[in-house]
């Protein structure tokens, strides 16, 4: 009885531990060199180790740019370099575009009106999805 | 090669450009850089090869708004009680050296996803861009529609709801 008590605590225990996420990826030749050459530059031994390093680098990085900081490394010699890295600039905030005048005919305003004030949108077009999610 | 999009910036070799077009070279040799710095007018995007400064495709954007009172009376209930605000897609070019290779797609999804972010941070219904006759198949693909009532002579002015750009991102 006493066995079944502890099986049961045991299995119980082996419930609530949270599952590790798997993650795997194919990668380019040329990235799996790069992977390897970084692991040994930073002295990583384990795949794990690796993409955990990596996410907390990268996570650091998405926070600074979500504050609107920019990320940048200065030299020795004070020569500054701004990392540009197009996704993280998808969070960094205040997005200013400039405004502008544009000429409009009595007609194009007509149309215009007619396409804004259409209650829905139309369906995006294969190609368009394909753009955004590719 | 690894492409990527960003701002256009000061060292970025532009006087190598060539997508075919005099009035869209000279854009980005002469104007681009200051219309964006200078004159706030305009920011233009550019991919480049990473690491380098050729720039190899770019588009450039800029807000706007129709004042409400400008649509014509019968068209105005079914607007809201506010100016119409939007993005003008105001150029996209590619060199014509790496035309093909789908470096005008990556660019208008660029655009998409900055009109996205715009429209997020301060409001805007759609993008409208002046298109070249030959280019508007282009972008109809995307779901460009035309505008009514263009110069027959001149480039077409077509019209993207913004709401359909949000729509393809949903599963």
């Amino acid at each position: 009885m006493a066995v079944k008590i502890r099986k049961k605590q045991v299995e119980a225990q082996a419930v609530n531990r949270p599952r590790k996420a798997k993650f795997q990826a194919d990668i380019a030749p040329a990235e799996d060199r790069t992977v390897r050459l970084l692991k040994s530059e930073l002295q990583l031994t384990s795949n794990t180790d690796f993409f955990s390093d990596a996410i907390a680098l990268f996570r650091w990085a998405v926070s600074e740019r979500k504050l609107g900081h920019r990320i940048v490394s200065e030299g020795a010699s004070g020569e500054r370099r701004v990392l540009v890295f197009p996704r993280l600039e998808r969070v960094a905030p205040s997005l200013a575009l400039p405004r502008v005048e544009i000429k409009w005919t009595e007609r194009e305003l007509e149309s215009l009106a007619a396409l804004s004030s259409a209650p829905d949108e139309n369906p995006p077009t294969e190609a368009l999805i394909r753009a955004l999610r590719d | 090669m690894a492409i990527v999009i960003r701002c256009l910036e000061g060292r970025d070799d532009v006087e190598h450009f060539d997508c075919g077009d005099e009035p869209l070279n000279n854009y980005l040799k002469r104007h681009a850089w200051n219309n964006q710095e200078k004159s706030s007018i305009g920011i233009s995007y550019v991919a480049v090869d990473e690491g380098a400064s050729r720039v190899l495709g770019y588009f450039t954007l800029a807000m706007a708004s129709v004042p409400r009172e400008a649509f014509p009376k019968k068209y105005v209930r079914g607007l809201p009680p506010y100016d119409l605000p939007l993005i003008l897609l105001a150029r996209l070019a590619v060199d014509r050296r790496f035309a093909g290779r789908g470096l005008g797609r990556a660019l208008i999804s660029e655009a998409f996803r900055i009109s996205l972010r715009a429209a997020d941070d301060v409001g805007c219904r759609c993008i409208v861009t002046d298109a070249y006759r030959d280019r508007i198949s282009w972008y109809a693909q995307y779901g460009f529609v035309p505008i009514e009532g263009t110069a027959e002579n001149g480039p077409q002015r077509m019209f993207l709801d913004l709401r359909t750009v949000r729509a393809a991102l949903r599963p």
